[in-house]
């Protein structure tokens, strides 16, 4: 049985085509993907994704319990900092891929995805052991949306949530707005600036008609999760199911930038990741675009002199630069930018170059 | 412009349509409503022959590659060049003002028996 989120009918209303996404019915596109996806790097758009998982982690011992997940250095967040972090298992491998904000002392939200909140919210409870924490699931009872583009801000502002007050990126509030408790972060899925706003259920689609009115002059536009794909893409940010999963570890899936390799506490999967970083890893995460005329698509063969070497795992028309783009995994680790590989597409060799896994240059005015 | 009365539509969303002496193949207005945005199209060789349900092409939207299928038996006589630097041809203009591949037919009363007409076709899709 598949899950509605409290903004289906919103996404009804406005006549989005519904997918299955993780067991939820979702809005793949409204309008175009196309003209959606250009529409948050030039204005902003707005995104249901209250499919998402909110856990909560409290109390005396919440620092000392989430640093045994995380290659990552929780220690270090401030206050109402975010970290992108990766949950790891005994062979490194990814479990998820979430952010973990700390709230204050003692007291953290973990947004995950909606694929995966029962699989960490167990795997969080399997490894208590004798912490002093509180773990609670939440996800049923929060709704979020991504305010995603360059007008982002000025939307959230003319909405009633000034400017002075907002967030910086890669932090979050916890504030009054609309007259409800709402989690605020500057953070989110498409490289552009935004927010990603939490809030109970029941005010979702209050806020949501809201942004959506507020922002009309200012070009709004609800986005499907298509777009959402595309702009992810682009800026260079791994799926989970796609570039990431279980048999993949962070420095495989190019991840090394968010690992603290001085981290002392010990985390699951810990001995994996220093012996990856002391001797290479078995296969490289690499960005490609192609050069001949074809789209390379999520488990499509990637070739080198013949012989294959490894498979794509994300492929995609890049609606900002009008080419072809893909993300796949390679057993040849040395490969370099700017070489040449091949992609078979319907049982045809196509060439495509490594490039950098930015396709687009973040265009943040920055704050 | 095709006539929505001559036009036959197969299970898997392509249009074959004679009219004034020329055999048309397309794609259905659901089909490109389905798809969304198109971004390529691959085309057969003119002069290769395929079989009714053989893959002739491949269109595909944002998401996705989805393969054409022969409605009918034929030999490709021209392809329309345009959508090569223009798939989102298929998005903009009317699907029976544009064709995919001309062909010419071998048996072709045969093999539309068992396909809708367009009428037929809406009804049961929509």
């Amino acid at each position: 049985m598949t899950k509605r989120t409290y903004l289906y009918n919103e996404h009804v209303k406005a006549n989005a085509k519904i997918v299955d996404f993780a067991g939820w019915e979702m809005p793949v596109q409204y309008t175009s993907i196309i003209e959606e996806h250009n529409n948050v790097r030039k204005n902003a758009g707005l995104f249901d994704v209250s499919h998402m998982g909110e856990i909560f982690v409290s109390g005396k011992d919440a620092l000392s319990f989430l640093q045994t997940f995380f290659p990552q250095n929780v220690a270090k967040l401030n206050d109402t900092m975010a970290l992108y972090c990766q949950f790891t298992n005994e062979n490194g491998g990814i479990v998820d891929d979430l952010i973990v904000y700390k709230l204050k002392d003692n007291e953290y939200l973990l947004v995950v995805n909606a694929s995966r909140v029962d699989v960490d919210y167990e795997w969080l409870v399997a490894h208590k052991n004798d912490f002093e924490v509180i773990i609670e699931n939440k996800s049923d009872v929060y709704s979020m949306v991504a305010l995603q583009g360059p007008n982002a801000a000025e939307i959230l502002a003319l909405a009633g949530y000034e400017k002075e007050k907002q967030p910086k990126t890669f932090h979050i509030k916890q504030d009054k707005f609309i007259g409800e408790d709402v989690f605020i972060s500057r953070t989110g899925y498409t490289g552009e600036d935004g927010f990603e706003i939490i809030i109970r259920n029941e005010k979702i689609a209050e806020l949501w008609q809201l942004l959506l009115e507020k922002g009309q002059n200012l070009g709004i536009m609800p986005i499907g999760l298509g777009a959402r794909d595309t702009l992810r893409l682009e800026s260079a940010m791994s799926l989970y199911g796609h570039e990431l999963d279980e048999d993949t570890t962070p420095l495989e899936a190019g991840l090394k930038w968010t690992i603290d390799k001085d981290k002392q506490e010990n985390y699951i999967g810990k001995n994996v990741i220093q012996n990856q970083l002391q001797n290479g890893i078995r296969k490289k995460l690499i960005a490609f675009k192609m050069i001949d005329r074809a789209i390379a698509r999520h488990g499509y063969e990637i070739y080198k002199n013949n012989e294959q070497i490894g498979i794509v795992t994300s492929g995609c028309i890049s609606p900002t630069l009008n080419i072809n783009i893909g993300f796949g995994y390679v057993s040849d680790t040395n490969l370099k930018i700017n070489d040449t590989i091949q992609i078979m597409v319907r049982n045809k060799l196509y060439n495509a170059q490594i490039t950098e896994k930015n396709f687009i240059k973040k265009h943040n005015k920055g704050n | 412009m095709l006539e929505k009365e001559n036009i036959f539509c197969s299970k898997s969303h392509e249009y074959v349509c004679e009219q004034d002496g020329n055999c048309y193949i397309g794609l259905t207005d659901y089909a490109v409503e389905q798809l969304g945005d198109i971004v390529f199209v691959e085309m057969p060789e003119v002069g290769s022959h395929y079989a009714k349900g053989e893959i002739f092409g491949t269109v595909e939207s944002v998401k996705a590659a989805s393969e054409l299928y022969m409605p009918v038996s034929g030999t490709v006589e021209a392809i329309n060049e345009d959508l090569i630097e223009k798939p989102e041809l298929l998005n903009e203009v009317a699907f029976n003002e544009i064709w995919l591949i001309k062909i010419s037919a071998d048996a072709y009363q045969q093999d539309v028996a068992d396909l809708l007409g367009y009428d037929e076709y809406k009804e049961e899709v929509e």
